[in-house]
This record gives structure tokens, C-alpha cells and sequence, in this order.
């Protein structure tokens, strides 16, 4: 026994020497070809755009993905949609480019009249499902209605039902839908491309989840909730046939194995969460898997809760926008990756997006605090494992408002009921959001007076008014101005601490080329493996 | 437990401290387990000297530094310094672990002293509740205790609690049997003494070999338990320097940064063996067959 | 001695009543149900009225409790809350496929501690008594998700030997699950030894040690027919509450191991249920897990009877 002890110590640290020098003696060299520096700063050199090349005909992508719940459904109205499947399995009637404009999908064309209260959507006749059935103007009216349908409890309803009735939407033929709308709203097109406005078949409602019948590129083949599934090309698709033969899901909870499932080649690609920085590092560091930036992805909004005691005075809240170098949260949180965002929640690459907020100022901050009375101010803000950069964005905020007597109590809560009981209920919490949505549904949907997304509780007369006048205002240019006079107002009367726009790092397969992504919504008609 | 070892214990009557060292002392093993619990203590308690950092201040320029003369074990990913927030982990991790394993031993042997001293129902109840508590996985219950209080480090203490006192309670129980059989005992309820003044005075001090060996071994999984729940992302709050939550925060630095990781559980380890061949030293003094103590 | 079983197995079936009981009431005091988990964001009280009416969770906790109780006399379980798939089914293929990997386990692991602590015991305080030791010490002290997190980026991403993940999910075939148990097996085994091989190093020494064996070398008696007649069955006495404490202890261990394995067993079930409020779920998984509990504990002891009368009477102070 005593010798045992002395070589306790020795072979203890030996044999921890020997594992680690076994893994570093393969990882490190390939990372530190791949990487400038290890220490401090960003290593951009291995991660990037997406690789473009000519993809092959054929192939079959693997998928690794996190298991939402096990009452995940195919029902793309669903708010518990299981969603990388949606954009192989339907189509929309509208789509949104990149820059935020609309593109085409079913319906071929639309019109509004030049109050903004009728809609004419003009269908494609060359399209039918994947069971051979003819695809009509009765089917996107039932999928309205089904949208709409309060027992659906679809998301979207929310954004739809102020000024969309299911009885107030028609099919005079069967390639012609009419939308009367009940106030006028000159962006309404962009809000059917929404990821809920997937299009289903007439009466599909009871079996849509579990059938995935649909017009898109890919037929389902398979599909378990919460568990693995499969689709495949749809041959009689009517645009541009897909590369792949086939996509394989798998669902894999927790996200260090989702990275090894990724490394150790099982999977070709990691969807839905956000390879944290750390990770991404680690498979630059791999010769057969890479990671690719979406850029501005994500938002990192840190909600003040308005109707708590804490923040309640806008002063107090423009007092903390004021507060925190952004700078250095962005590089604490995300390693650089992504855009500083000056608490503008409208993301940069937006058409309508206003250049202006509220910049790093401590003196002002403190000025604005005793204009409330307060010398000092302290919050719990909390924070879970439910996204990997939650807890380094709380941590950087509450060392850097230090300097500006903010003091922050870090509260590390439960991420399975992250979302009922801390959002929208906590004074101060960190969240996310995808970027991708028309700039009218992201005003409205989250910040506009008992929205129901609407996390800071905030509520301006002026700044839902001008919201209203932008939506009946017709022309471009004068909507445009409306929509930044709202940012403005929203601003500066601290309804958002918004530090930064994070880039999305995926990680994905060096065979795979032609990735992308925008939103809620993955490009599967391009991507393919590489030609050889 | 023989009749021998029963009655050579009852011989030594409240055995001296001075013995109990002495006996320690003569033990290499157990010298050395103490030893590193001891250093454990020092280097958390002079952490402060050691370090010029601050455990939970970020450093945008040092994040994910290598290991080099600033940083002798590197940086993490928000730049604080791996070896300050190790050392530090061990005030966390050492005051935790104390207080909650000695709430469990004490608890575990107060309802033991209860259970063995009243008898009948009262211990045929106490003996199923805590026995159904241990039929339980630990990680449920561990899971619903902190959804139920959130985090932080009371919970944890409970959590411990919840999870051992059973345990505690089925080998002090059995122990406080044996004592109770005793003439001494007798010879106390005949004076009409009541309960609780026999077995402060009279039971406990008979069994605090026992006791003693089960805070040590208790301690040790207690400071596992308290790390498996970090790494769950329960326990400590961020940014508290914790030894379970820093393995969990660089895990996936792993293989990049590996001492991020390896710091932590090297002194994790390092308390958990201490605490073990301590434990070990104890029942060997006491003349106490611990495994059969601890699992029986 | 019949009486004395009697009694046990009784008592037994107390133990796991009360467990589901204690379980039942602890989910009711999670902040939530079964339907704000699955609405999530999107729980507005109109949606959670709705759902609960749906999932029945409208009725007193107390009738509810009942109800299942009832329904489970009788072998039905329930139907899931989440996937509405009976629950009986559901966990038992979680149940096979953590049965799958829990008899390697186990049958590897304890014949693997038993010969290991034997050579320890017999050869005490030589090197092959010191490495092994030394082994188990570490395995005593490295939480199981370290070995786990090791292996893989050992034999799964630097040499891609073994799969990291399991991706087939939980309809995975055992052909499917085989060459995915290895790594999630050696990380359990590595733990679940390290107190089996202490525990038969001290019982070798001590038997080793005491009258008869040394009665027995001096008789003349070969090393082999000492150590198989002699030393193993004596030693192995006290070593079996061990097996059975760590038996059961595996129910629990394997939750994290199979979180990092992506293992579609009991463990990662127990996990998405408690996180979701799948009552039904978690109160069979409680029954079974409190089942293996009584059933280890109480074959330890009626072995440990079988084999050493005089036990009979302290034991049954219990």
C-alpha cells in the first residue's frame, strides 16, 4: 500500500501524459497549420464561406440534428415542426433572397391593390404532390385556414390574424388565390414566407405530420420523432432537380456528440445549433470536416423585461445599452465572430436597416442612472446551457458594465424550462434569435404591444403607430423611411439591448460543396458532394 | 462485525485523539491521503497569495492564451487564468463538499441513533422511506431537485443530502445495534435517562469510529457528485471557479487546450484519492473494514 | 428461513411502492407540466388549457396517481404524454438496448475486477498488486464523463476506430447497436471495477491471511486447488454486496454515458422525460430501476445466507 501511493502520484500524471499526448500529437500539428495563433484573437484562416464547386449527381447527405421533442411533427404550421425537413418537403408560395427581397416558389406571380388590402396570388399549373395529386389554389387556401386555426396554435397565426380572417380568403379558379386583408399591409407578401406557411394538401391537416406529402425537391421516405428519418429526390419535381439522391437525419441531443458524430465522419453535416467557438476551433483542426460562417446568422438580445421594477424606466434601460463595450463582447462571446450591433435589432444585410444606436459610454450611462436616481444597479440576469453562447455573453456583459456600477448576478438556469419560466418572466435574460425574418415581422412579432413574442413587454403608442402607417404606406421609399423611423424610436427608448450579430458556424463534410442557408431555410437543391 | 472487533472497540472506550494520529501517522497511506486533503486546504485558503488574478474577471486580450509566463496553464475562452481559477475551485469545491457531507453524516446518524433507539414501526418506517429513497437512481432524483430549486450552491448541499443520507443511515444504524445491546445502555434507560441524552452520551461517542469513516468516504463522492452535476450543467453558478463546471465549460477545448480540462480534474482527483486513502487510514486505525461499512 | 424470504420480498415490494409515490409526488413540483415542455415558446395559456385538457392533466393529481397505479396492477403503463406511444413499449426498447450494453457490462466488467482484485490480493504489494490498484484508485476518482470524453477523442476521433455517436436512434437493431456498445462499455467497466477490485484485493488478503488457508498450505495442498477451494469462495463473499451496490448503481451511471454516446438506452429516455414531465415515463422507469435495486440487494443477501449460516440471525435484524 505505501508503495502503491508513491506511484499513485507518478503514474497518475504519466498515464494522463501519455492519452493527451496521443490526441495533441495528431490534432495540434493540423491545427496549427490550420490556425495563425492560439493565443487571443480570432483564427479566421480555416473558417469561412461555405466551398462552391461543382457538386455530383447522387449521393446521400447525413444529417445530425438535435431531437426537439419527442411530440415533434411534420406539420409545417406547427410550431413544433421538425424543420430541416420542411424545405426538402414543401414550398412555399413566396420565398425570401437573401438581401430580404421576395422570389417566386408556387405562386408564379401576385398583385396588390393600391390600398394594400387585396392580394392576388397567380399559382404554377405544372405542380402536383408526391402522391400524384394535382396541386391547386384549394390547397394553399386550406393551408391559410389551417394556419389560422386556433387549435393549429401555429406561430404565425400571431403575425397573420390582425389583419387576415380564414373566411375572407378565396380561390376564384384554380390557379388564383385572393387574400382581402382587414387593414392594409403593403409587405403581407413577404409574411407567407414565413417557415410556417409551408404549403400542405387540401384535408391534410389530422395526417400531415406524420405523411410529409408535399410539392418539394424531396419526397419523405422516413420519418421518427426526436429520431432518425430519410427523404429522397422527388424525380417529378417541377423547378430545378436536387443533386443529392437522398438525405439521412439523425438526432443526436447533446451538442459535444453531435461535434464527435461530425469528426469521426458518421455525419456529414450538423444542423440547427450553432457549433460554439470552441468546438469550431476543434474541427478547423480536422482534415476531413470543416466549419463555414453564415453570416449575422443570429442575434444575441439580452431582453430588459418592461413591465419588471428593474426596467421599467427607460432611463435605467438606455442606462444599460450605454453600459458595455461592445467590442469586447462580442470578442468574449463569439471570438469576433459576427457584427456589432449598437442594440439595433435589425440586422445590417436588412433592406430597410437604419445605420444607428447606442454606442459604449460609461460616463453617459452612469449620467443617465442618477437621472433616475440611482448611483449604482444591480440585476440577476440568467442565463442556461440551452445555446453554448448564452453564459460567455452574460459573463462578458457583467465585466464590462462593471466599470459603469451595473453589477450583474449571473443565474445559470435549467435549459428545459429555460423558455416557459425564465423568457418573458425574468427582469434579464440571454436569448436568441434567427436573423431572416421581413423586417415587418420582426418588428411587430417581437417588439410590437402584447405581441406574443414580445420578450422586453414593450409597449409605445408611437412606435406601434408608426408601425401601422408603414404597413398602409404603399410606396417603397416612404415605407422604407417609416420602418427606420421605427428602429429609431424603438432605440432610443432603450426597448433593446442588442450587442451583437453572431455568425452562424456550421460545420459540415470538406466533401460537400455549394452549402446554404438563410433563416430558417437550407438551399437542398444545390448542395452536393463534390465532383472528383 | 464479529464479536472480537465489538468488544476490543468497546475496551477503548472514546479511543483519544492522540491515538487515532498516532495511528495515522504509522500509516504511510494514510499519512499521505491526509496529506494531500491538507495541501488541498492550504493552496485554497493562500490562493489569493498565489495568484495575481482574480478568478472571475475576463480578459478579452487573453482569451484562449497557450500556456507561457503570464499564464503558466493558459487562459480560457473569456481569458481568465486556468491555474487561478483552479486554485480558487478548491474553496468552492472543499466548503461545499464540507458542509454538505457533514449535514448528510450528521442527519444519517441522527435518524440512525432514532431508528435503531425507538425500534418497531418507527424504525420499520424510517428503514423503508430511506431504503425506497436509495431504490431511486440518484441522477432522477439529483435531476428533480435542481429543476425544482434552480441552481446554485444550497442545492447542491440538499441534492448531496438527499442522495446519501440514506446510506449514512443503513451503516451507522447497524453499528448503533450492536452498541445497544451493550450492559452500559441498560444500565442508562434503567436510570431513566431519554433518548436523545443516551445517544449523545452514550451511543454516538461509541460509534464515532464509524462515523468518522463514513465523512471521509462520503466526502469523496460528494465531491464527484458535485462535479457530474457542474458538468450536467447544474451547481455552481457561472462564473464561480468550480472544479465540475470548468471541466464542463472546456470540454470542448479538450483536445486544443487540454489543460483547461486537465487542471481541474487533476485536483479533483487529487481530493477524491486523498479523501479515499484517508478514509482508508481511518477504518484501518479503528480496526473497521470499510468497504463492508460503507456497502453492506 | 422461508418466513425470513417472505418478509423480504415483501418488504421489498413496500420499497418500490414507495419509491413511485415519492417520484409521483417530486414531478409535481416541477415548475411546469407535460404540456407548457412541449408547447414551449409558444405556451400561451389558451394552448396549455387546451393540451391539458388533451393529456388529461386537468384531473387531481391524487386520481390521477390512481389511475396509473391501477392501469400498472394490471401490466398497462399508460400511453406516453409526449409521443403517445404506450409507454410500456417505449421503454422497453430503451430498456433492451440499455440491457445490451449493461450485460457486457456487467459480465465483462465483474469477472474482469474479480480476477483482477484476486492477482492483487495475491500478489500484495508486488508490481502487478501496485498497477492495479493504482487503476482502480483512478477509477475511484475520475468522474465517468472524463474516461468517456477520453475514449472518444481517443479511438473515435484521432484513430477512427470505433463510432463516437450511435445514429440509428431508438428503433436501432442490436446488430446496429453492437459496434457502438464498445466505448460507452470500457468507459462503464473502467468505473463500475474499480470498487470490485478493492473490495476482492482486501477479502483475498484477509482470507488469505486467516487459520484455514494457512491450515491448508501447510497440509500441502497445491496453490491452485488454495486458491480455487479455499481463497475464491470465502473472498467472494463479501465482495458480492459490492457487485450488488454497483449493479444497481449502473441503472443511474449509465445516464451520462449515454448522453455522451448519444445511446438510445433508459438513461437518455429518463433524461428527455424528466425535461418534457412524461409522467407515465418516468414512473415506469422508477418501478424498474427500484426493481433491479430490491432484486440486487436481495440476492446478495440470500446468497450471502445461502453460503454462511451464521448470517442468518444478524441479517435478520434488518
Amino acid at each position: 500500500m505505501d508503495r502503491l501511493l508513491d506511484t499513485v502520484k507518478g503514474h497518475q500524471l504519466s498515464r494522463r501524459n501519455v492519452i493527451f499526448g496521443a490526441a495533441l500529437g495528431v490534432i495540434v500539428p493540423t491545427l496549427l497549420a490550420g490556425c495563425s495563433t492560439g493565443g487571443g484573437g480570432a483564427t479566421t484562416n480555416a473558417i469561412g464561406a461555405p466551398r462552391t464547386g461543382t457538386a455530383a449527381k447522387g449521393g446521400i447527405l447525413r444529417i445530425a440534428r438535435p431531437p426537439a421533442s419527442k411530440a415533434e411533427t411534420l406539420d409545417p404550421a406547427s410550431s413544433l415542426s421538425a424543420y430541416e425537413y420542411l424545405g426538402a418537403l414543401y414550398n412555399r408560395l413566396v420565398k425570401l433572397s437573401t438581401s430580404g427581397s421576395l422570389l417566386p416558389d408556387l405562386a408564379a406571380s401576385w398583385q396588390q391593390t393600391p390600398d394594400a388590402m387585396t392580394w392576388t396570388f397567380t399559382l404554377r399549373s405544372d405542380v402536383s404532390w408526391h402522391d400524384g395529386k394535382p396541386f391547386t389554389s384549394a390547397d394553399v387556401v386550406y393551408t391559410m385556414q389551417h394556419i389560422l386555426d386556433p387549435a393549429t396554435a401555429s406561430p404565425q397565426a400571431g403575425v397573420l390574424s390582425p389583419f387576415l380572417t380564414g373566411s375572407s380568403i378565396s380561390a376564384p379558379t384554380a390557379t388564383t388565390v385572393v387574400f382581402a386583408l382587414s387593414s392594409p399591409n403593403a409587405e403581407f407578401a413577404s409574411l407567407l414566407a414565413g417557415y410556417n406557411c409551408y404549403i400542405i394538401p387540401a384535408g391534410s391537416a389530422a395526417t400531415i405530420g406524420a405523411s410529409g406529402i408535399g410539392t418539394g425537391p424531396f419526397s419523405l421516405t422516413s420519418f421518427t420523432a426526436a429520431g432518425p428519418g430519410a427523404v429522397a429526390r422527388n424525380e417529378s419535381y417541377f423547378g430545378d432537380k436536387p443533386m443529392l439522391d437522398s438525405i439521412e437525419f439523425s438526432s443526436i441531443a447533446d451538442t459535444q456528440a453531435r461535434v464527435n458524430a461530425l469528426l469521426a465522419g458518421q455525419v456529414d453535416f450538423i444542423a440547427q445549433t450553432n457549433l460554439d467557438f470552441a468546438s469550431a476551433k476543434l474541427v478547423t483542426a480536422s482534415t476531413t470536416v470543416t466549419v463555414s460562417t453564415i453570416k449575422n446568422a443570429q442575434w444575441y438580445p439580452v431582453p430588459m423585461l418592461n413591465s419588471s421594477a428593474e426596467f421599467s424606466n427607460p432611463l435605467v434601460r438606455q442606462a444599460l445599452a450605454h453600459a458595455y463595450n461592445p467590442t469586447e463582447v462580442l470578442q468574449l462571446s463569439v471570438q469576433n465572430y459576427g457584427t456589432v450591433a449598437k442594440n439595433n435589432p435589425v440586422p445590417p444585410t436588412e433592406a430597410y436597416y437604419l445605420d444607428y444606436g447606442l454606442d459604449y459610454d460609461p460616463d453617459k450611462s452612469k449620467s443617465l442612472l442618477k437621472q433616475a436616481g440611482m448611483d449604482s444597479f444591480t440585476s440577476d440576469i440568467y442565463t442556461s446551457t440551452y445555446d453554448p453562447v448564452l453564459t460567455p455573453l452574460a459573463l462578458a456583459l457583467k465585466g464590462s458594465m462593471a466599470p459603469s456600477n451595473i453589477t450583474l448576478n449571473v443565474v445559470n438556469a435549467s435549459a428545459d424550462s429555460y423558455y416557459t419560466d425564465v423568457w418573458m418572466k425574468k427582469p434579464l435574460m440571454a436569448t436568441y434569435w434567427y436573423t431572416g425574418r421581413p423586417i415587418d415581422q420582426l418588428l411587430n412579432q417581437i417588439f410590437r404591444s402584447g405581441s406574443s413574442y414580445n420578450e422586453t413587454a414593450y409597449s409605445n403608442p408611437t412606435f406601434d403607430q408608426t408601425l401601422d402607417a408603414a404597413r398602409a404606406t404603399v410606396d417603397d421609399a416612404k415605407r422604407k423611411t417609416l420602418y427606420q423611423d421605427a428602429q429609431k424610436i424603438l432605440i432610443d427608448d432603450g426597448g433593446s439591448l442588442t450587442p451583437f450579430f453572431s455568425d452562424r458556424l456550421v460545420g459540415l463534410s470538406k466533401k460537400i460543396v455549394n452549402y446554404d442557408e438563410h433563416g430558417f431555410e437550407f438551399d437542398y437543391l444545390k448542395i452536393g458532394f463534390e465532383a472528383v | 462485525m464479529t464479536a472480537v472487533t465489538v468488544s476490543s472497540r468497546f475496551t477503548q472506550n472514546r479511543a483519544s485523539a492522540r491515538r487515532v494520529v498516532r495511528s495515522i501517522l504509522s500509516s504511510k497511506s494514510a499519512t499521505v491521503g491526509f496529506g494531500l486533503v491538507i495541501l488541498q486546504i492550504i493552496l485554497a485558503i493562500f490562493a489569493p497569495v498565489l495568484t495575481p488574478y482574480n478568478p472571475t474577471t475576463n480578459d478579452a486580450m487573453s482569451a484562449l492564451a497557450d500556456p507561457s509566463g503570464a499564464h503558466l496553464l493558459g487562459a480560457d475562452a473569456l481569458g481568465r487564468d486556468i491555474l487561478t481559477r483552479t486554485l480558487y475551485g478548491g474553496q468552492y469545491a472543499l466548503t461545499v463538499s464540507f458542509a454538505a457531507t457533514v449535514i448528510t453524516v450528521a442527519l444519517g446518524s441522527l435518524i440512525a441513533g432514532i431508528a435503531a433507539f425507538r425500534g418497531g414501526i418507527v424504525d420499520e418506517v424510517i428503514t423503508r422511506v430511506l431504503d425506497s429513497i436509495l431504490a431511486i437512481p440518484a441522477i432522477l432524483s439529483l435531476l428533480v431537485i435542481v429543476t425544482v430549486f434552480g441552481s446554485g450552491q444550497w442545492v447542491i448541499v440538499f441534492a448531496a443530502v438527499v442522495v446519501y443520507t440514506g446510506g449514512v443511515t443503513r451503516v451507522v444504524r447497524a453499528a448503533i445495534l450492536d452498541v445497544l445491546s451493550k450492559d452500559f445502555i441498560t444500565a442508562a434507560r434503567a436510570r431513566g435517562e431519554g433518548m436523545f441524552s443516551i445517544l449523545l452520551r452514550e451511543v454516538f461517542p461509541n460509534v464515532l469510529d464509524v462515523i468518522l469513516v463514513e465523512f471521509a468516504m462520503r466526502a469523496s463522492w460528494i465531491v464527484l457528485l458535485i462535479s457530474s452535476l457542474s458538468f450536467l450543467g447544474f451547481g455552481a453558478n457561472p462564473p464561480t471557479p468550480d472544479w465540475g463546471l470548468m471541466v464542463a465549460e472546456n470540454r470542448n477545448l479538450m483536445a486544443i487546450a487540454p489543460l483547461s480540462t486537465v487542471a481541474p480534474i487533476v485536483a479533483l482527483a487529487t481530493l477524491i484519492v486523498g479523501l479515499n486513502l484517508a478514509a482508508d487510514g481511518l477504518a484501518k486505525s479503528f480496526g473497521i473494514d470499510r468497504m463492508k461499512e460503507v456497502l453492506g | 428461513m422461508t418466513l425470513l424470504i417472505a418478509r423480504r420480498v415483501a418488504l421489498s415490494v413496500v420499497t418500490v411502492l414507495l419509491a413511485t409515490v415519492l417520484v409521483f409526488t417530486a414531478i409535481q413540483l416541477l415548475p411546469g407540466d407535460a404540456a407548457t415542455q412541449i408547447l414551449g415558446q409558444n405556451a400561451t395559456p389558451d394552448a396549455v388549457a387546451t393540451l391539458r385538457g388533451q393529456l388529461g392533466l386537468d384531473q387531481p393529481a391524487i386520481a390521477r396517481f390512481f389511475s396509473w397505479l391501477g392501469g400498472a396492477l394490471h401490466g398497462d403503463f399508460g400511453t406516453s404524454l409526449v409521443s403517445h406511444q404506450s409507454v410500456g413499449a417505449e421503454v422497453g426498447r430503451a430498456l433492451v438496448n440499455t440491457s445490451l450494453l449493461a450485460v457486457i457490462t456487467i459480465v465483462v466488467g465483474i469477472t474482469l475486477a474479480l480476477v483482477l482484485g484476486m492477482v492483487a490480493g495475491l500478489l500484495r504489494d508486488k508490481w502487478p498488486d501496485v498497477a492495479i490498484s493504482t487503476i482502480a484508485l483512478v477509477g475511484m476518482s475520475v468522474p465517468e464523463f472524463v474516461v468517456a470524453t477520453v475514449l472518444v477523442l481517443l479511438f473515435s476521433i484521432t484513430i477512427p476506430f470505433f463510432p463516437a455517436v450511435v445514429v440509428a436512434g431508438q428503433n436501432a437493431t442490436i446488430a446496429e447497436l453492437l459496434p457502438s456498445v464498445t466505448l460507452p462499455a470500457v468507459a462503464l467497466i473502467f468505473v463500475l471495477s474499480a470498487y470490485i477490485i478493492r473490495m476482492m484485493r482486501t477479502s483475498v488478503i484477509d482470507v488469505s491471511d486467516s487459520e484455514f488457508v494457512r491450515t491448508a498450505v501447510l497440509k500441502g495442498n497445491s496453490l491452485g486447488r488454495i486458491v480455487f477451494k479455499h481463497i475464491l469462495p470465502s473472498a467472494m463473499l463479501p465482495t458480492l454486496n459490492v457487485i450488488a451496490m454497483n449493479v444497481a448503481w449502473l441503472v443511474g451511471g449509465v445516464v451520462v454515458v449515454e448522453s455522451i454516446f448519444n445511446y438510445p438506452g433508459i438513461g437518455t429516455l429518463m433524461i428527455q422525460s424528466v425535461q418534457t414531465r412524461d409522467l407515465p415515463v418516468i414512473l415506469l422507469i422508477t418501478v424498474l430501476s427500484a426493481v433491479v435495486f430490491v432484486v440486487c440487494n436481495l440476492l446478495a443477501d440470500l446468497i450471502s445466507i445461502a453460503l454462511n449460516p451464521r448470517l442468518r440471525h444478524s441479517r435478520s435484524a434488518r
